[in-house]
């Protein structure tokens, strides 16, 4: 399933691109320079709020996995900051596994804590922006704020050749099955091999076919849009920047409200 | 008659190393006229359809668009194509953007096209091709066949002066190939020169009386089907193959030892010409639009009950898609043959078409039968 | 009456959960040796039912069978059935795999696990059923979209399968070109194979099949011979097809009592004598049995029969070609060509496999039984 049918299904399409972009970047920030865990924990539902709707709660397998993949990514990153506490102060937990030297303090396991909801908000957040803003919105709003039009559309192109390059492969290696193309192990590989071999002769016949056919509609070297989204109105910049200021006080309000440690102390026994 | 295009002596290779893929070439193209190119794969039918476009250029001798060499400027180009479109055999590779009327618009917004007239230019082609309920719809989820109708209405809406498609019927199951086929028709009527390159020996025949055949490169034939037709030793040279209708002709004909000529081109021809029939049924000839051709049926089958209907011309089709009608495809060569079968029949058409039906009348003359038409005037 | 060779029973399969049913409780069976055609428009369903008889697509409700029994659905099983059962794909670009010829025609043998030498001598046939052995070291890049098609047919035929799955494999291909195909399909139908073919051709489809099925908005319409469906006119719209043209011409005769109109002609030659003035004699066809030994050409010489037209039919007769290096005029659809010349009163000689003599001699026989008039046919 191509990212733009997931995103031109939104309901948050026709909202500004720039304007989601700015608001993301915003909320993002704000979680950054805050020390409270509160903020990403805020910002994190936003982003899961947002997904929820831009998506209707479909969520395709593909971005399940994806999302999954990146959280256990970063319960991994966190896991390490954790047991690499600074030394000088007093430990919760000290041990060692395998060649690990775990020192756990009481800074370094609320840090792991925080640094993992900012990853995950950043993470919900940039995905409720993907989904719902299909590339050419995008590649629209890139040339508004005079990106290197260069750049926009090699983004433009790679992507579209990507997802029709992974169509193809996916055909190819179901194409593998009727000449019994997984009898085996070193069949198996031999077959991928070859689709992958194919989809790069593929790729490459298209190139030349699709300069000749976009030649004929007169292509100019960008794909222009019929359909432009929304530019940025002043009401995104208002809220996205107010909601970040107000997040930033709340954020200084509420610094140690949550003591991670306290809530798993009962659990670990510290 | 206006030369839309002339080459003249045209050579192309891709690379200086490999042999040329055209190689003195030279065609004449009229305004208006129906061009079938025939030609085996690799014969070179691609490349002269981007050399038409201004895609390659030739190494060597000219391409003369109204009269004048073919700039290879930008503005030159750009002019160029505005009056000239192709459509590509396979749409997968032309078709370019997420969304089925942002790629219509992808030809006129290239084109400098002013934004609103590009929106009307949409929405007319995509009505031209049946495909408006699809405008906002990702290209994925359509077939094959939709695609490829997308693929015409992008090349419609750059309104060109000469339309080009590359094997339009190819993948196209039969209903769809004879649709297409019809929109050609309309479209030379409607003022575009068309022209079609195709394997469909059969369908060209009934549609192109003069075929430019090309051979490795050059034509090869340029002339009447016929006397083409007539060499079997050089259509076989050219990796092609006779009609069924033509091959039918001339056997019956020798059997019977009377004159192959006149050629018949249809069913409605052949049966002309071979059963002895001299009875006509009548044709009950309904011009109409899409607005009235549902009240324009009914009235008709009011009138006579039994008789076959045809329909002919997709506004009328779209109207009466949901009423009992017998030959809802290839419906004008249906009629003339249930007239010559001495039935009657009704043949509601848009409008347009009315010069075919009086062509199709005057060739069954040649056949020595008069067709009893009604109400066309 | 043939035995059911692979079936499916109430099928129903859509892409995703809540998309229209691409098959919707679909009941099909195609006969042991039955040369089938599946005819329907575009969409009506017919390469979701390849993919599904072949396994590759597992149907939600309804079974599968293949020799009368169910499919399974696990690896190993999939496996063994698919040496069996063999799937040609339209588009040929989707079925290479490998940047060479010879390589791509012997990935499917390889993966049957066969000898070196079993591979090589099955890649060899194979492309010399299909008139490429001239390009067995070429790369597929250089190579056209018809080739393209010929070399995915060559890798196919390579795995020797009991069922061919053919999907549109005339579609793009020169109108040669599509007669050779249609020639291997006769032939491989001759050697054993079950043949199943779709395809909008459909003069082609009605002079090969024997039985046809056709598919309509995810259901099966009409199963059984060509002729009581092309006569229902309203049923072939419906279904998105037309009739093919000896049919019509046909019906359009006999309405005005030019002749009757069983029997049904099924390709050009038939149509012509049908309406033509009968029981003239017409020129003779010989008819020279060649095995891949026989010298043709010398054959020729000395029946005395040099300077005639001459058509070439079957796969040994193409291989004896290439070896003793005789020439033919007509060296696609030999037999209707030959048969056109004995109408126009020559005689002609047909170069024929012994495998095909049947239908080398169809229409001749067509006419001969019929009382249209009189080919001798005389067979060396």
């Amino acid at each position: 399933m191509e990212m733009d049918e997931l995103s031109y299904s939104s309901r948050m399409v026709n909202w500004s691109p720039l304007g989601k972009l700015f608001f993301v970047m915003a909320l993002l920030i704000v979680g950054l320079i805050t020390d409270s865990i509160v903020v990403p924990l805020i910002t994190f539902t936003i982003g899961v709020a947002l997904m929820a709707y831009s998506t209707n709660l479909k969520v395709p397998l593909i971005l399940g996995l994806a999302i999954l993949e990146a959280i256990l990514i970063m319960v991994l990153g966190s896991g390490m900051i954790s047991i690499m506490g600074d030394h000088s102060a007093p430990a919760i937990w000290e041990g060692k596994i395998l060649w690990f030297d775990i020192y756990m303090t009481e800074e370094s396991f609320n840090k792991a804590w925080l640094i993992f909801f900012r990853a995950v908000a950043g993470v919900t957040l940039m995905l409720a922006f993907a989904c719902s803003t299909p590339i050419p919105h995008l590649a629209q709003a890139f040339r508004s704020l005079h990106f290197p039009s260069e750049i926009t559309e090699l983004i433009v192109l790679v992507y579209r050749y990507a997802f029709l390059l992974l169509e193809k492969f996916l055909v190819m290696i179901d194409a593998a099955q009727c000449r019994l193309g997984y009898n085996g192990t070193m069949t198996t590989m031999r077959s991928y091999g070859g689709a992958m071999a194919g989809t790069f002769i593929f790729s490459m016949e298209l190139a030349d076919k699709s300069e000749a056919a976009l030649a004929c509609r007169n292509y100019n070297g960008y794909f222009p849009i019929f359909r432009p989204p929304k530019s940025m109105s002043w009401a995104w910049a208002v809220v996205s920047i107010g909601l970040a200021v107000l997040l930033y006080f709340v954020g200084e309000y509420t610094k140690g409200w949550i003591n991670m440690v306290q809530l798993f102390a009962p659990l670990f026994g510290w | 008659m206006v030369e839309l295009f002339r080459m003249e002596d045209v050579t192309f290779a891709h690379n200086p190393s490999l042999p040329p893929v055209l190689n003195g070439f030279n065609l004449s193209i009229e305004e208006g006229s129906r061009t079938a190119i025939l030609g085996a794969n690799g014969a070179g039918k691609t490349t002269l359809f981007y050399t038409l476009t201004g895609v390659y250029k030739p190494q060597q001798g000219q391409v003369l668009f109204k009269g004048s060499p073919v700039e290879y400027t930008k503005e030159g180009l750009r002019n160029l194509r505005s009056d000239v479109a192709v459509v590509l055999q396979n749409p997968d590779e032309q078709i370019f953007c997420s969304l089925v009327e942002e790629d219509v618009a992808f030809g006129p917004l290239n084109l400098g096209v002013d934004r609103d007239e590009v929106e009307e230019r949409v929405t007319k082609a995509l009505r031209d091709v049946r495909m408006s309920e699809y405008a906002r719809r990702p290209l994925q989820q359509l077939s094959g066949g939709q695609r490829k109708r997308v693929a015409i209405a992008g090349a419609l809406a750059m309104h060109p002066k000469i339309l080009i498609m590359d094997e339009p019927t190819a993948g196209l199951d039969p209903q769809a190939s004879m649709e297409v086929m019809e929109m050609a028709e309309r479209l030379r009527l409607s003022g575009v020169t068309v022209m079609i390159s195709t394997h469909d020996i059969d369908i060209v025949y009934k549609w192109a009386s003069i075929s430019d055949v090309l051979n490795s490169g050059r034509i090869e034939f340029s002339g009447n089907s016929e006397e083409f037709y007539s060499d079997p030793e050089r259509v076989y040279r050219c990796g092609l193959l006779t009609p069924t209708v033509f091959n039918m002709n001339l056997d019956v004909s020798f059997i019977n030892g009377i004159d192959p000529s006149p050629y018949p081109r249809n069913c409605c021809e052949f049966t002309a010409k071979f059963s002895g029939a001299s009875r006509s049924g009548t044709i009950h000839c309904i011009p109409a639009g899409e607005e009235d051709a549902l009240a324009k049926y009914e009235a008709a089958i009011a009138d006579c009950r039994d008789v076959d209907v045809g329909v002919y011309g997709s506004n009328s089709r779209y109207a009466l898609r949901d009423s009992r009608v017998n030959f809802r495809f290839d419906a004008m060569d249906a009629c003339f043959t249930d007239a010559v079968r001495g039935r009657d029949s009704v043949l509601i058409y848009d409008s347009v078409f009315e010069p075919l039906i009086k062509e199709q009348a005057a060739r069954l003359k040649e056949f020595g039968f008069d067709t009893s038409l009604e109400g066309c005037r | 009456m043939s035995d059911i060779l692979l079936q499916t029973e109430d099928v129903t399969y859509a892409y995703s959960r809540k998309g229209p049913k691409v098959l919707d409780h679909m009941s099909i069976s195609i006969g042991k040796g039955v040369k089938t055609a599946i005819l329907g428009s575009n969409g009506a369903g017919k390469s979701t039912l390849f993919s599904v008889l072949n396994a590759l697509y597992k149907p939600e409700s309804g079974v599968v069978r293949y020799k009368g029994e169910p499919l399974s659905y696990r690896h190993k099983g999939k496996i063994k059935m698919r040496s069996e059962v063999s799937i040609l794909f339209q588009n040929p670009n989707d079925m290479v795999f490998k940047p060479y010829v010879e390589q791509d025609v012997a990935y499917g043998p390889e993966n049957m696990k066969l000898p070196k030498d079993e591979v090589e001598a099955r890649v060899s046939e194979a492309l010399f059923a299909v008139g490429m052995e001239r390009y067995r070291k070429s790369p597929i890049m250089k190579l056209s979209y018809g080739q393209r098609k010929r070399i995915t047919l060559a890798g196919v035929l390579a795995m020797k399968p009991s069922v061919l799955i053919m999907d549109e494999p005339t579609a793009g291909l020169d109108p040669q070109m599509a007669y050779e195909v249609m020639e291997i399909a006769e032939q491989l139908h001759k050697t054993g194979v079950t043949v199943i073919m779709s395809s909008h051709d459909t003069d082609l489809t009605y002079a090969w099949a024997d039985e046809i099925r056709v598919l309509n908005s995810a259901k099966c319409v009409y199963s059984g011979l060509p002729e009581p469906f092309y006569s229902d006119y309203s049923l072939v719209q419906k279904s998105g097809l037309l009739t093919p043209s000896v049919f019509k011409m046909n019906a359009a005769m006999a309405d005005l009592g030019k002749c009757s109109l069983e029997p049904y002609p099924r390709t050009q030659t038939q149509m012509s004598v049908k309406i033509a003035n009968k029981g003239r004699d017409f020129g003779t066809l010989y008819v020279i049995k060649t095995d891949k030994e026989t010298d043709a050409g010398t054959v020729i010489e000395n029946e005395g029969l040099k300077g005639l037209h001459t058509g070439l039919y079957g796969m040994s007769a193409r291989i004896a070609r290439n070896s003793f290096g005789f020439d033919a005029d007509f060296l696609y659809n030999g037999p209707e060509n030959c048969t056109m010349k004995c109408l126009s009163g020559t005689d002609s000689v047909l170069i024929c496999d012994p495998l095909m003599l049947d239908k080398a001699v169809s229409s001749a026989n067509f006419i001969n039984d019929n009382g249209y008039g009189k080919i001798d046919i005389k067979v060396i």
